[in-house]
């Protein structure tokens, strides 16, 4: 056991001078090998690590290098016997003698270093690490050779025969008696004992903590440098530090302030931990559909509705409660496809029974063809409730009272009712037909009271607006009639004859003047006749009853009663004037063409305002009360009001409450009232609330469509007048009908 | 069981002895039409629950059981089946019931009708003698048994309101007309005057001061004044003086032989004038001696204190108002009609409200004139332009009967005479008498 010792105490060394004394290395293994023979005979041996090489190995590197060998065989000799003596003081000696021996050992040592090294890694390659096994079965399990008197075979393929094997108790008293039996352990491959000695322990500890195998080794050599610096005196080269190794870096401060700037402009971000964005939970059982909301430009997964997860009823034996009985499944037969419940659940007594579902193909078609001609599209919603889009308006009821329905008719006209006008007091109202008459009807019984035969169709009839005459003016082809009504006490019958006494001397040098127009006592009729050479359009009356303004295309004429004299109102107009009234306050004048609307100051004859409507072609305006609003009607059946306290030219409304022409446009003098009438035999009675607040805009409520009168010949309604105390409305029709509405 | 066909207490009663339960059940109630089953009741009123006697007396006398009556149960009429009514006041079937019955309101007959030369516009029944219209040709004309015994020339335009002054006046009656022409006019006739012709008259005393057409006129019970309401929105009173003495009756004759007819005619001027209307007085009526009621287009009711000239209760309407009565309980209740289909009745001694208690709404057009029975507490007429008079009970919210006699022609006034028959005239030109009105 000596022996063995030695070896692996020799081994060792051997290790540690491996990379500085290659050269010593092959006699070393020879010897070995020769020990290795020694071993087998007596099955003695280490194993593991510290077996280095293999014999085989071993026989190459001597037959490769023989003549190195050969070359050195006393050196040899020498040095094992040195190693013999004291592996520890070999390494100190060899760098002392290294070192010492400068100039003479020099170049020999040279020589021998380069081949040793190159010997050196060629033995690294093929004999570090392996172990020659006294057993080459090789990695096969030992249970193979659990029942054979051998474990194996050695090198030469001679069988090893297994050791005797002590009884347990006769082994455990052994173990016991010896002290060293913890070192010990079997190595069953080679079936042999094998015994650990303290350096192998020691080397073991080593190993343990970390450190280096052998204790000799120092880590913390100091550093032996193998260059000979002979010129050691002189630097390489004599060049002094240069300066920039002093100061700092202009390329360094420069990329530096780069980043800070890019840092401070944010087009670097410092990087955050990956770890804190990251969610540590996730939700399991989240709804995806949330999910999905919050990429919203891309195409997000839209999940597929949820089905609603079958019940009692779908199950093939539900309770009997849910089975529906025969009436009520033919009660679902009189129900609508839609209503009908689309499942009637059935009772099977078992599973077994259950038929084939009779749907299955065709539910399997249609899914496919909703997956091939349906895909799935994210319909934007829009979440509006529609009631909120909805002006707020106050409701109807608050805004009695108002026309609505209609319980007198006036009949008596042969052909359509083109106009009608009421009186102030709202006792009698006047209309003209196309029938040539002029009639006055009693309102309260609908009685017609008088009747004028004209001739020519009469297109439009006005009421003096003074109580103090009884006047009506009416507008017949080319002529304007003013007729004396008659009503009224002996001093309204007084004044109107006055006025209308045509034989004042002024007559005919009004008509030598002007030769527009001509005042003729009209005889027949008790009243005057006043011709134009023009059919005449519209007649207005001033609210003071004196003046008069009529219109025939492209003139306004203005008449004065009392005085019989007649003024053209010679301002250009941007195209034919259609209609003109009066302002009701102020002593302003509102002129429309087809287009526009002109307001022009009587007194100072000249223009205030000029209105853009908008519409195509004009047909009506009238006046608020207050003056301050006008609204109109058009043929293509828009209506428009005009805020005369807004700055613009615009309309403040425009609604297109008709299909057809509007014929007529009206406002109630003292209710908020007015209405528009229209070829679509309609009327449309509106609430239109004007604030004296100038900052409120005016209310327009459409309160009421009043139907009632027929078409005649594509003319429906052709005038609308209201009652002008009642909140009634008196309405012409073509259907020679003039109508009463009242609330 | 209480049955007592006697003259004097129509309202009799009978209740069924047993539970009114059976009632309904014991005479089929299949949904009836609301006559049905009055027919019904009135059959077993004739036959089952009458006095032998009664009963043989029917049975005699076919005629009679075609006699309907009307049943009252708790006041209200009975329109429609039992049951049904019943379950419709929430009377429980459970209940004896005391149904009473009266004699059924129904015109039982059409009188040849006074044909006028233009629309009728107004009547005055009030006095038994005679009827008194109006008509809008200018005249004011007086009926006696159907023919025309005098006519009040003057008025150059429509007659709209006539009214009596003193209709009890034994042979002469003096009476009041206003017209278009914004006067009044008061006459005096006698109706014991021979006439094979109408006898052509002529007013005595022309009252001015309108300044537009006078709408409506209405003469003080019993006094020497008439009130009248105007397109001025004025109402005024006017003394209907008698001339002095029988010397000017003289001299008006002599003068009228004279031909100088206008001057004989006294002009009147009007007493004191109540202001306060902003529209037209459609309608005046003088119940009682210090108290004028009237209603005008402004939508108001207003009642003046004819002493102070002041109005002192102004009953505010939604509509524009035609017509004005005053009677119903107590004489006062105000019953108006106006430019809806809707009659209302007002009682103006209830505090602090200004709601009509009752309203009757089966006219479709304007309802133009309303009037009163002068006894009965419940019934009132009301004629509208839909051509129709309907009589009314205030127990009942359907009308007792209709009158359809102007066949959609507008009806512009109705009144009572001799308190059984409804007189109307309207725009047919005729004015029509249903006689034989049982108005108890």
């Amino acid at each position: 056991m000596k022996v063995k010792k030695k070896s692996s105490v020799q081994e060792d060394s051997v290790k540690e001078e491996k990379k500085q004394k290659g050269k010593m290395k092959i006699p070393e293994a020879k010897e070995e090998q020769q020990r290795q023979e020694e071993v087998d005979s007596d099955s003695v041996y280490d194993s593991g690590a510290e077996n280095e090489s293999s014999p085989s190995n071993l026989e190459d590197m001597s037959d490769g290098e023989g003549s190195d060998s050969e070359d050195y065989p006393s050196i040899r000799d020498t040095d094992s016997e040195d190693e013999e003596s004291g592996s520890s003081g070999n390494e100190g000696d060899l760098n002392t003698s290294g070192n010492d021996g400068l100039a003479i050992d020099h170049g020999n040592e040279d020589e021998s270093d380069s081949s040793g090294l190159h010997e050196e890694v060629e033995e690294s390659d093929s004999s570090e690490d392996e172990v020659a096994p006294r057993n080459t079965i090789g990695a096969v399990p030992l249970e193979w050779y659990r029942d054979e008197k051998h474990i194996g075979y050695d090198i030469t393929g001679k069988k090893i025969k297994k050791k005797e094997k002590e009884d347990k108790l006769q082994s455990f008293l052994a173990s016991a008696d010896d002290s060293k039996n913890w070192r010990k352990f079997s190595d069953e491959y080679n079936d042999e004992e094998v015994e650990l000695t303290k350096e192998d322990m020691k080397t073991i500890n080593r190993l343990l903590k970390g450190k280096a195998p052998h204790g000799e080794f120092d880590p913390y050599a100091p550093y032996v440098d193998w260059f000979k610096w002979d010129d050691s005196n002189h630097p390489l080269s004599n060049a002094p530090e240069p300066k920039r190794r002093f100061i700092p870096s202009k390329s360094e401060s420069k990329l530096v302030k780069r980043l800070v700037l890019a840092i401070r402009k944010g087009l670097i971000k410092p990087k955050k931990d990956e770890e804190e964005e990251e969610e540590s939970v996730y939700p399991l059982w989240g709804d995806d559909s949330n999910s999905t909301e919050k990429d919203g430009n891309h195409l997000s997964y839209i999940p597929a509705p949820k089905p609603k997860l079958p019940g009692y009823e779908e199950s093939f034996n539900p309770p009997l409660e849910f089975i529906p009985t025969q009436e009520e499944i033919d009660a679902y037969q009189l129900m609508y496809e839609e209503d009908r419940p689309k499942f009637i659940p059935k009772r099977f007594t078992s599973m077994r029974s259950i038929p084939a579902y009779e749907n299955a193909v065709k539910e399997c078609f249609e899914r496919c063809l909703d997956l091939y001609l349906c895909p799935r599209v994210r319909k934007k919603r829009i979440n509006i409730d529609p009631e909120s889009l909805k002006p707020k308006l106050p409701s109807r009821k608050d805004l009695k009272p108002y026309p609505v329905k209609c319980y007198l008719e006036y009949r008596g006209h042969k052909d359509a009712v083109t106009s009608v006008s009421t009186e102030v007091s709202g006792q009698w109202i006047a209309s003209g037909s196309l029938d040539g008459t002029v009639r006055i009807w009693e309102v309260a019984t609908g009685r017609c009271l008088k009747l004028w035969e004209i001739g020519e169709a009469v297109t439009y009839v006005t009421w003096n607006p003074n109580p103090e005459y009884s006047i009506l003016a009416v507008s017949a082809g080319q002529d304007v009639l003013l007729l004396n009504i008659g009503f009224g006490n002996e001093e309204v019958q007084k004044k109107t004859k006055e006025l209308l006494c045509a034989e004042t001397p002024s007559t005919p040098d009004d008509t030598g003047e002007s030769t527009f127009v001509s005042w003729i006592q009209d005889e027949t009729h008790e009243g005057t006749r006043l011709r134009h050479f023009k059919t005449v359009s519209s007649v207005e009356w001033h609210r003071k009853g004196d003046y008069l303004s009529t219109v025939v295309p492209a003139d306004i004429l203005f008449r004065v009663l009392s005085q019989k004299s007649t003024q053209t109102f010679s301002i250009k107009l941007g195209g034919i004037a259609v209609t003109s009234i009066f302002h009701p306050v102020r002593s302003h004048f509102f002129i429309s063409t087809k287009k526009t609307i002109r307001q022009y100051d009587l007194v100072k004859g000249k223009q205030i305002r000029k209105l853009e409507t908008g519409l195509k072609e004009i047909s009506s305006i009238a006046v608020h009360p207050s003056g301050d609003h006008i609204i109109v009607g058009s043929r293509e059946g828009k209506f428009c009001w005009f805020d005369m306290d807004l700055s613009t030219k615009k309309p403040y409304l425009i609604r297109q409450w008709h299909k057809k022409d509007i014929n007529n446009v009206s406002f109630h003098r003292l209710c908020p009232l007015f209405a528009t009438c229209s070829d679509d035999c309609t009327v449309q009675v509106s609430y239109g609330m004007v604030y004296s607040d100038l900052n409120q805009n005016p209310l327009i409520v459409p309160l009421e469509i009043l139907r009632g009168h027929a078409s005649s010949g594509g003319r429906g309604v052709m005038d609308c007048k209201f009652h002008p105390r009642q909140p009634w409305l008196f309405t012409a029709g073509a259907d020679s009908v003039i109508r009463l509405y009242c609330h | 069981m209480d049955i007592d066909d006697g003259a004097g207490d129509r309202r009799s009663r009978f209740a069924s002895s047993r539970s009114c339960r059976t009632f309904p059940s014991k005479f089929p109630t299949p949904p009836i039409p609301a006559n049905y089953s009055r027919l019904d009741l009135s059959k077993v009123r004739s036959t089952a629950l009458l006095k032998p006697f009664d009963f043989c007396l029917c049975l005699a006398n076919p005629d009679w059981e075609s006699e309907p009556f009307d049943f009252l149960i708790n006041g209200v009429l009975v329109r429609m089946s039992l049951g049904q009514f019943l379950f419709r006041n929430g009377i429980s079937a459970e209940k004896t019931l005391e149904i009473e019955y009266i004699r059924a309101v129904v015109p039982r007959k059409e009188e040849d009708p006074c044909l006028h030369d233009d629309w009728v516009s107004a009547v005055d029944g009030s006095s038994p003698g005679f009827i008194l219209t109006g008509c809008y040709d200018g005249l004011g004309r007086v009926w006696e048994a159907g023919t025309c015994t005098h006519l009040l020339e003057g008025h150059s335009e429509p007659v709209t309101s006539v009214s009596i002054i003193n209709p009890g006046g034994g042979e002469s009656f003096s009476v009041a007309t206003a017209s278009k022409d914004r006067t009044l006019r008061l006459w005096k006739f006698n109706t014991e005057d021979p006439t094979n012709n109408p006898l052509r008259i002529t007013a005595y005393k022309i009252l001015h001061g309108h300044g537009a057409a006078v709408q409506s006129v209405a003469a003080q019970t019993s006094g020497n004044m008439v009130c009248s309401g105007s397109w001025d929105s004025t109402i005024n009173l006017w003394q209907t003086d008698e001339p002095d003495s029988e010397g000017a009756d003289v001299s008006i004759k002599k003068r009228k032989t004279a031909g100088e007819a206008k001057e004989s005619q006294l002009e009147g001027e009007a007493v004191s004038s109540l202001v306060g209307h902003t529209q037209c007085v459609s309608s005046v009526k003088w119940p009682e001696r210090e108290i004028i009621y009237s209603t005008s287009w402004d939508h108001s009711i207003r009642k003046w204190d004819v002493d102070t000239g002041k109005d002192i209760l102004n009953i505010p309407c939604s509509k524009a108002l035609n017509c004005l009565d005053i009677g119903g309980e107590g004489s006062a209740l105000v019953a108006a009609g106006g430019s809806d289909p809707i009659l209302r009745i007002w009682d103006p001694r209830r505090p602090g409200t200004s709601a009509p208690i009752g309203q009757f709404s089966s006219h479709t057009s304007w309802v133009t004139a309303c009037k009163w029975h002068e006894s009965s507490w419940f019934h009132i007429l009301s004629a509208s332009y839909d051509g129709k008079v309907m009589l009314w009970d205030m127990r009942t919210i359907w009308p007792l009967f209709v009158i359809d006699s102007h066949k959609d022609n507008k009806v512009l006034c109705v009144d009572w005479w001799k308190g059984d028959s409804v007189v109307s005239g309207g725009a047919d030109t005729k004015l029509c008498i249903s006689s034989g009105v049982s108005v108890q």
